[in-house]
């Protein structure tokens, strides 16, 4: 019979993932989501999942791919949270109208505002009412039969819609829990492949899904996809039945109700909380009170019958929300219940709580004076307060030690010890002095050096960055300014050859003097090194294992130097942190281009990063030198269309040299070696050819 | 909390190895100061380096940078 595991939430979605035999996975990292997609790769990677691996650039083209997929008749799985949702949000909302049946796992992270990683339903909150089954577990255990249990639903004809499920992030998503694992045969059996009705096959069908309609069948089409929704509590009821029959285990139908016989008064809760909840209704009932509690297992359809119901036998209920529905005084779950109780017979007071924002903890303690409070409603028949919010006093995090120093950066950042980074960002804020804005899109230097420097330092969404440098540009500008300050990114390779790339193009096309600092790590290593577009070939990452079917990265990394000096900008250079005179040489020749509003300067600095491709700290600085020498970090710069190569060994050292110290690398066979060697000797031949023409092709 | 207050963070007690200077090797190039990741050794040419230890993470790669091999990673002591 079935086997039991200790494991991650994430984990176990990743086994649901598997056990239903997803065809189509588009994969793109945001934490607390990211070792979900990482489970999936290595799955992939050694053959333990046949399914097609999509490296996204980005989360709305990740959405995108999936949709894409369903509509081709695939079963699609893939997962996001926070701002890679709210990025996702257009594509989001595309999949119900073109009845794709995907599931989207959401690792609950509030969503900015301010940043957190933790979690709460600030994220999924904007993504509720678009017409998805939305699904929120308690548990490791539910998240994983969940999974299943949600591919059946939508993929029945009688629902045909995309879902959703929240896991909590942190709660869920890392904690480990004992998980009961299904047998293949038996899901299998009870989840045969998906069919699509109208797949956007030509050759099989000639009935394709439209974007629009005219405005006159919207009132209509509305009204027919909110019966569809209401009506799948039917196949929501029908499904976990079978489920319980086949695997042994049931969770009821939109709503689980626990001691809620006899009750007074009642909790609503959703997500992980309701755990916590669970142990407060205890410790009440053991002190002889009478108080129940209702956990919302969909939020989307609403269990308002149910709620009506439930309300109708009880004098008061009290919701606790980890999400604020910011100008209504109150929380998402504790509306709903209410609007659900208003055209009903039932007129019990309702309390309502908003708590654990950003991923502060609920405790017992907090769930057990919530529930005090209710008892209390419940005698007094009346809210005092119709919201409360829970709060408590901060204590925590270290403070910031200021000292004499006469550099722009602290010393003490939060980065890995012999971080690469950290010499880049010293340097340039050196040159740049302490009129700097820097505008930092998401990476790890957000996190290492935010407080730690002197200067503007600012957090920019992912995939804005250049527009929010040229935002900050033109209103210096037209304040008379420009030249009195530096503006500059700093932004790592995901952010600049990914997900950053559309913002950067349209600010080099338009000829913003501003500065582009790219510091490449070749990986996503804030997330935790997933592979980006600026990945070598063949290198290991979490998300381009190397695995026994697929060992590494498959295709070669972007060009960004070309793809820049297509642009025609004025400046274009590479850099390593290994070769510091010649980096402030060119960060110094980028001002000057900048401030004469010559156009957009563009740097690409190598940062060789001791965490991510796995060689002992003490390397760093040899490292990118042993790349430069090598070949596989050229420097060079561009320079009004000039090309030029700023360090010509007489003959390049063997990549060996630079690839054995290193992790990532270790995988490598004799063939891919050579291989490797052959290009960088090959890409050597053509820029040392390039610099005997001298002008760039182009300008 | 005034949460706009900048400077950095003291490491932890998590650090194994920590760089010492040999004074007498030592020729003040200024190269370490400048390499290090966290900022956290002074010098300049011509001005003998000094490691504030309240910053430094023990990475060695000063240690290992150091043209005269001037600086050695030991030990940490015991706390």
């Amino acid at each position: 019979m079935a086997d039991f595991d200790v494991i991650q939430g994430n984990k176990a979605l990743a086994y649901g993932v598997k056990l239903a035999r997803v065809e189509v996975i588009p994969a793109y990292p945001i934490t607390p989501q990211t070792t979900i997609i990482e489970y999936l790769a290595e799955f992939v990677a050694n053959g333990e999942l046949d399914a097609e691996y999509i490296h996204a650039d980005g989360e709305h083209s990740c959405m995108a791919m999936a949709v894409g997929a369903a509509l081709a008749g695939a079963r699609v799985f893939t997962a996001t949270c926070s701002q890679g949702l709210a990025y996702m949000h257009e594509c989001v909302a595309q999949a119900v109208n073109y009845r794709t049946p995907l599931l989207l796992g959401v690792a609950n992270r509030t969503l900015g505002w301010y940043w957190s990683l933790g979690p709460d339903y600030s994220d999924i909150m904007p993504e509720l009412n678009l017409g998805y089954l939305v699904n929120f577990a308690e548990s490791n255990q539910e998240v994983l039969d969940m999974t299943l249990q949600l591919y059946k639903i939508a993929e029945d004809y009688r629902v045909l819609l995309p879902t959703m499920m929240s896991l909590d992030g942190f709660y869920l998503s890392y904690s480990q829990e004992r998980v009961w694992m299904p047998d293949q045969e038996v899901v299998d059996k009870w989840l045969p492949p998906y069919k699509a009705p109208y797949p956007v096959d030509p050759t099989i069908n000639d009935k394709f899904p439209t974007a629009s309609i005219p405005p006159v069948m919207h009132t209509p089409m509305r009204r027919i996809y909110e019966e569809i929704l209401q009506d799948s509590r039917k196949v929501i009821q029908e499904v976990d039945t079978s489920f319980g029959k086949t695997f042994g285990r049931h969770y009821g139908g939109l709503v689980e109700e626990y001691k809620t016989e006899g009750a007074e008064a009642l909790l609503v809760t959703m997500g992980s909380m309701t755990t916590a909840g669970r142990r407060a209704v205890d410790k009440l009932r053991s002190e002889g009170e009478e108080i129940g509690l209702v956990k919302l297992r969909f939020m989307r359809p609403f269990p308002d019958v149910e709620m009506r119901e439930i309300a109708s036998k009880v004098k008061a209920i009290g919701v606790v929300d980890r999400m604020m529905l910011h100008g209504t005084r109150g929380g998402g779950a504790f509306q709903d219940v209410k609007s659900a109780l208003y055209n009903s017979n039932v007129k019990i007071p309702l309390q309502g709580f908003v708590t654990g924002m950003g991923g502060e903890d609920i405790p017992i303690d907090d769930m057990y004076l919530m529930g005090k409070k209710v008892l209390q409603v419940a005698k007094a028949k009346r809210v005092e307060k119709e919201v409360e919010f829970i709060e408590h006093k901060f204590t925590g995090m270290g403070k910031p030690v200021e000292v004499e120093w006469d550099e722009p950066i602290y010393p003490g950042s939060d980065g890995c010890a012999g971080c690469g980074a950290s010499i880049i960002v010293r340097h340039l804020l050196k040159v740049l002095g302490p009129n700097t804005i820097v505008i930092n899109p998401p990476s790890c230097s957000g996190v290492n050096y935010g407080q730690a420097v002197r200067v503007p330092w600012i957090l920019a969404n992912f995939a804005a960055a250049a527009a929010y440098e040229t935002g900050v540009y033109r209103a210096m500008k037209k304040k008379g300014k420009a030249d009195k300050v530096c503006i500059t990114s700093f932004a790592g390779d995901g952010g600049t050859a990914d997900i950053g790339l559309q913002s950067l193009s349209g600010a080099a096309e338009r000829g913003e003097p501003i500065m582009w600092l790219c510091y490449d790590n070749e990986a996503y290593m804030n997330t935790g090194i997933q592979r980006s577009g600026s990945t070598p070939l063949f290198s290991a990452t979490t998300t381009t294992p190397a695995g026994k079917v697929i060992p590494g990265k498959q295709v070669r990394r972007k060009n960004l130097e070309m793809i820049m000096a297509a642009h025609r900008i004025p400046y274009i250079a590479t850099a390593s942190l290994s070769y510091l005179p010649d980096l402030e040489r060119k960060i110094k020749k980028a001002v000057e281009v900048t401030k004469a509003g010559k156009g957009l300067a563009f740097l690409h600095v190598h940062q060789p990063c001791a965490t991510g491709w796995y060689f002992p700290e003490n390397k760093t600085v040899e490292i990118g030198k042993l790349a430069v020498q090598t070949g596989a970090w050229p420097l060079m710069e561009i320079d009004e269309g000039n090309f030029k190569l700023n360090l010509k060994p007489k003959e390049l050292r063997p990549i060996a040299e630079y690839l054995k110290p290193q992790g990532r690398f270790r995988h490598l066979s004799e063939g891919q070696l050579e291989f490797l060697q052959k290009d960088a000797q090959t890409e050597w031949s053509a820029l040392l050819e390039l610099e005997k023409r001298g002008r760039f092709p182009g300008y | 909390m005034d949460m706009s207050i900048r400077g950095g963070q003291y490491v932890g007690n998590w650090r194994v190895l920590m760089p010492v200077i040999d004074e007498a090797k030592c020729v003040a190039c200024g190269l370490c100061a400048t390499i290090c990741p966290e900022a956290a050794i002074t010098g300049k040419p011509k001005v003998k380096p000094k490691i504030d230890m309240r910053f430094c993470k023990g990475c060695g790669v000063c240690a290992n940078e150091c043209p005269q091999k001037a600086i050695e990673m030991k030990k940490e002591a015991t706390k």
